[in-house]
């Protein structure tokens, strides 16, 4: 039966969506790729949210909500992904996503001043993680580990066998660093990882380090 | 998104909301035959078609994790909804991609006396199989068409479905296991698991009376095939009259409490998918609710499915409008029709009876006899004196939509 599934999907989708036979009774899916991109803006919240939100779900789950809702309702929203969802998100943080999602998908205009005043960029906070390279701190405030484990494939790769994959390759360390910064989709499958944007060189090289030491 | 589309959106929806007191002086304009907005508006554009696993073309509402509505057009094909058309809906991207019934077990532990641990197998031996057809519909199938508009999924009215379901009793299984005497509830969990150690899983509970009465079934067959692989493959909670909530995909862990259910993993029992605690579960609209409880049991609801708004029928000649009737399974007792915004009303013929938690379907021939804007509504009532309300009430979740229906159309 599942065999008969799977062949007729075969002939009506593309081979990559499909469901089939792995083993007699096991049954194993495709899911296609994301597609949705978050709108670029220079305000602070875009990139916040390019890193932070994917974390969890794609980006049409944002970008299809209703039209229409202002700086205090997507303020409010974000902060629900805090509080209710577990987000790692600071206060201002919530304040520059909520103030960028009003722009691009809402009421408010770039011009406003109630976004300006919570798009800056909290210079304190940024120095005081650009000296922070603790790895464990890293993998927490990321949001790393929902989706690796050292040893376990859960969404993503496990670290050692991102280790091992690249243990000949004297360029993994520096191409590591730069796809955690800027996310990718393909090496591991079609499930993306997001770009971490927030991290400086100096953290992703961290990481990256971390990850394929031996 | 172009103001235009919104503004003929928005005129259209004015004029639906204002049918049988205003005349409308400027033709409608037909709706494009790809609307898989169906009337509803989104922040950042329209919606596409997409192909998932073991799925025909559906309407993504978000890619991961998963949530697929179903064009409204299925429901015109029969009362059962085919598999590959069934809507899907996932809270958590963490699931397994691959499932080995093989490997699979189901547990059930908490307060029994026989701790459990079934291979699909064993669980299939517990009791002759039994089947029920039931509706399973989304808690907030309809949200789009909330005013105020409210955040969470804006679906149109594609997050439902009817099957034909196999499985065992949920009590059979518990019976095996020995509730103990003081059990209170019962929380059910599936392979879905959060991305971030900080989100709540995704858990529900049924009271012990629920759990054990005869209708909660743990199905492993839709449609007499194997479940499709994005509504739960190998086994799924099905509560019959109980909003999809509640029916729990992959399932593989059941938990009897001595108390009721609560903590951090109780979230979307204790936080989310309530309701305003009152008789009408709806507050005033932009309001929040002072007290609020579980979403649970279906309102009586009905739909046209042969026709949709824009659409064109013909003058001074045979029409037959059809549709479909639900409730939460005292079973449907009338279905009325109009078409002419509400003024009169007709009965409409019941179809088969697939069962009291089933679709029904019904129909209605009619003449039109004058050219031109038309009104249609639908109201059904059920066994419970129950009758869909003219209008829509609101609540902050955007839950249980369940007004009469109203389809303009044109008759040429």
């Amino acid at each position: 039966m599942q065999f008969v599934k799977s062949f007729r999907f075969a002939l009506v989708s593309t081979l990559l969506f499909t469901a089939h036979l792995v083993t007699a009774d096991a049954k194993q899916i495709q899911l296609p790729p994301e597609t949705a991109k978050l709108p670029e803006s220079d305000l602070a919240g875009y990139k916040l949210a390019t890193q932070k939100c994917t974390i969890c779900h794609s980006v049409d789950y944002i970008q299809f909500q209703a039209p229409g809702m202002n700086q205090a309702q997507w303020t409010s929203e974000v902060a629900k992904m805090k509080h209710s969802y577990g987000a790692e998100l600071s206060a201002a943080e919530i304040k520059s996503i909520g103030a960028y999602l009003a722009v691009v998908y809402g009421t408010a205009k770039a011009t406003d001043s109630e976004v300006l005043m919570v798009s800056v960029v909290d210079m304190s906070a940024a120095e005081k993680a650009e000296a922070e390279l603790d790895v464990q701190v890293l993998l927490d405030t990321n949001g790393c580990l929902g989706c690796h484990a050292l040893d376990a494939k859960l969404l993503g790769p496990s670290f050692k066998a991102i280790a091992v994959k690249y243990k000949s390759d004297v360029q993994a360390q520096a191409m590591l660093a730069r796809s955690i910064q800027q996310g990718g989709v393909g090496k591991w499958g079609q499930i993306p990882m997001p770009p971490i944007a927030g991290l400086s060189d100096k953290q992703a090289e961290a990481l990256a380090a971390f990850i394929m030491a031996p | 998104m172009t103001d235009n589309k919104d503004t003929i959106v928005a005129s259209r929806r004015r004029f639906i909301r204002n049918a049988g007191t205003l005349a409308l002086t400027a033709p409608l304009i037909s709706r494009a035959a790809l609307d898989t907005g169906e009337g509803v508006t989104f922040a950042g554009g329209e919606r596409p078609l997409v192909q998932f696993p073991e799925k025909r073309k559906l309407i993504l509402v978000h890619s991961r994790p998963p949530h697929l509505e179903t064009p409204f057009s299925v429901f015109n094909e029969g009362v059962i909804t085919s598999n590959d058309a069934f809507y899907v809906r996932y809270h958590l991207a963490n699931f397994p991609t691959l499932i080995d019934v093989e490997d699979y077990r189901l547990t059930v532990r908490g307060a029994v006396k026989n701790r459990l641990s079934l291979s699909l197998d064993e669980l299939k031996a517990i009791a002759e199989s039994v089947e029920v057809v039931a509706v399973n519909q989304c808690s907030g199938n309809s949200r789009g068409y909330s005013k105020p508009r409210v955040f969470g999924a804006q679906l149109s009215n594609g997050a439902m479905g009817n099957a034909k379901w196999t499985g065992v009793p949920l009590r059979a299984v518990l019976q095996k296991a020995g509730v103990v005497a003081d059990a209170a509830q019962v929380y059910f969990n599936g392979l879905d698991k959060p991305v971030l150690p900080g989100t709540p899983d995704f858990r529900k509970a049924l009271d012990i009376e629920h759990a054990l009465s005869a209708e909660p079934l743990l199905a492993w067959a839709m449609n007499d095939e194997d479940l499709p692989f994005l509504n739960g493959y190998p086994l799924k909670l099905i509560v019959p009259g109980y909003f999809g909530t509640y029916w729990v995909k992959h399932l593989s862990d059941i938990v009897v409490l001595d108390h009721a259910f609560k903590g951090h993993d109780a979230y979307f029992m204790n936080k989310a998918y309530r309701v305003p605690d009152n008789d009408c579960m709806c507050v005033a609209p932009g309001t929040a609710a002072d007290k609020t409880r579980p979403i649970s049991t279906l309102p009586v609801r009905s739909f046209i499915t042969s026709v949709t708004a824009g659409g064109h029928l013909p003058v001074a000649r045979r029409v037959e409008l059809k549709g479909i009737a639900f409730d939460s399974g005292s079973s449907i007792k009338t279905v009325d029709v109009s078409i002419d915004g509400g003024r009169t009303w007709k009965a409409a013929t019941l179809g088969e009876n697939l069962g009291r938690f089933s679709f029904r379907e019904w129909t209605l021939a009619t003449t039109f006899t004058q050219k031109g804007d038309a009104i249609l509504m639908v109201r059904a009532s059920n066994n419970n004196a129950e009758v869909q309300p003219l209008k829509a009430d609101w609540n902050p979740g955007g839950y249980r939509r369940h007004a009469i229906e109203s389809t303009a159309v044109t008759i040429f």
